[in-house]
């Protein structure tokens, strides 16, 4: 009886680890959001230019390779833009809110990602 | 007796007009279908729904637009012009960051696009209700769609001058309003995952109110 009850424990277990890994799985890597969500204007490596980034817009997406301009960034304010978009920061309209798409996590490593693309921090 | 078949010739004359007025559009759901597949159209567009993508992995898998439900998306008689026309509607190749689009779309002879449109037509959604979302120039709509979430970013519009502006990722939006259903505009913008549960434009709902989504959709639907 309490052999069975084991059993059924650690099948239970495994069962909720493997449910709870799955559902990790499922969110998406700051690279991979980087290259969908942010690249059509930013550009697949930050440069700020990405397909949207025509000549007629009125403001060219901000490069996220520049550490002067991404140092007057606090990653409070990165995270801001990513969720509620450039209004958030008073930048362009043109950065659309993703607080809806991504999750509070996704947000939180795209900011380390463009850290790192950035290789720099607020000043 | 003379009255009936005066009764008659004028019924008669009322139904001649009536058909003669209505616009010809003999095509074949099931010859479509079979065209459909006979062009290997399911290569890029998914036609059973629902929507089962996942991850991005899977989103960037897909080749083509889904058409699951292309009958609640498009307007009347738009597949049918469009397949024996096919106008770049994607400045950019599918989901694509380097890709132009080349264009290559596959064009149907009169008879095989009606009945293409015919059977495309028949494919709905539930998730697209019949809110009656009808063109209108609101100045709520256009201050959503140009200023507060600055919609051509990602879509080409046509600018005051009719010059073609906007980023590139996004369908066009020239032309939406002879393309698209504006009821599908608003179920798009209020449910998008219903049709496409990953994408690389932003959810909206949660950010804009039903209201403002229905502005946006009735501003779009003049384009």
């Amino acid at each position: 009886m309490a052999r069975s009850l084991f059993i059924t424990v650690m099948i239970s277990t495994a069962l909720t680890l493997l449910v709870a890994g799955a559902c990790v799985a499922g969110a998406a890597s700051a690279p991979d959001n980087y290259r969908f969500y942010c690249a059509q204007c930013h550009g697949l490596e930050g440069y700020g230019d990405g397909p949207n980034a025509t000549k007629n817009q009125p403001v060219e997406p901000r490069d996220h390779t520049s550490a002067y301009e991404m140092g007057k960034l606090t990653d409070e304010d990165i995270s801001y833009v990513i969720k509620d978009g450039g209004i958030a920061t008073s930048k362009s309209t043109l950065m659309p809110p993703f607080g809806k798409t991504l999750t509070d996590a996704e947000v939180t490593e795209l900011v380390s990602y463009i850290r790192k693309l950035c290789n720099c921090s607020a000043r | 007796m003379k009255s009936f078949v005066t009764i008659f010739s004028v019924v008669l004359a009322i139904l001649f007009l009536f058909y003669a007025a209505t616009p010809t559009f003999a095509g074949s759901s099931e010859s479509g279908k079979k065209i459909f597949k006979k062009n290997k159209c399911i290569a890029c567009h998914q036609i059973e729904g629902p929507a089962r993508e996942k991850t991005i992995a899977d989103q960037m898998k897909r080749k083509g637009p889904e058409l699951w439900y292309a009958g609640s998306k498009f307007k009347a008689g738009f597949i049918e012009v469009w397949l024996k026309n096919p106008e770049v509607i994607r400045p950019m190749e599918y989901y694509s960051i380097t890709e132009k689009n080349r264009g290559d779309h596959i064009k149907l002879n009169s008879a095989d696009a009606a009945d293409v449109a015919t059977y495309l037509e028949s494919l709905r959604s539930g998730a697209v209700k019949p809110v009656g979302i009808q063109p209108a120039v609101d100045r709520k709509g256009r201050i959503i769609f140009s200023k507060s979430q600055s919609c051509y970013g990602c879509h080409q519009v046509l600018s005051r001058r009719g010059r073609v502006v906007g980023g590139l990722t996004g369908p066009s939006l020239i032309g939406a309003g002879k393309r698209l259903n504006p009821d599908w505009i608003y179920a798009y913008m209020t449910n998008s995952t219903a049709f496409k549960p990953v994408k690389d434009m932003p959810i909206y709902a949660g950010i804009l109110s039903n209201t403002d989504m229905a502005a946006l959709a009735a501003y779009i639907s003049t384009f």
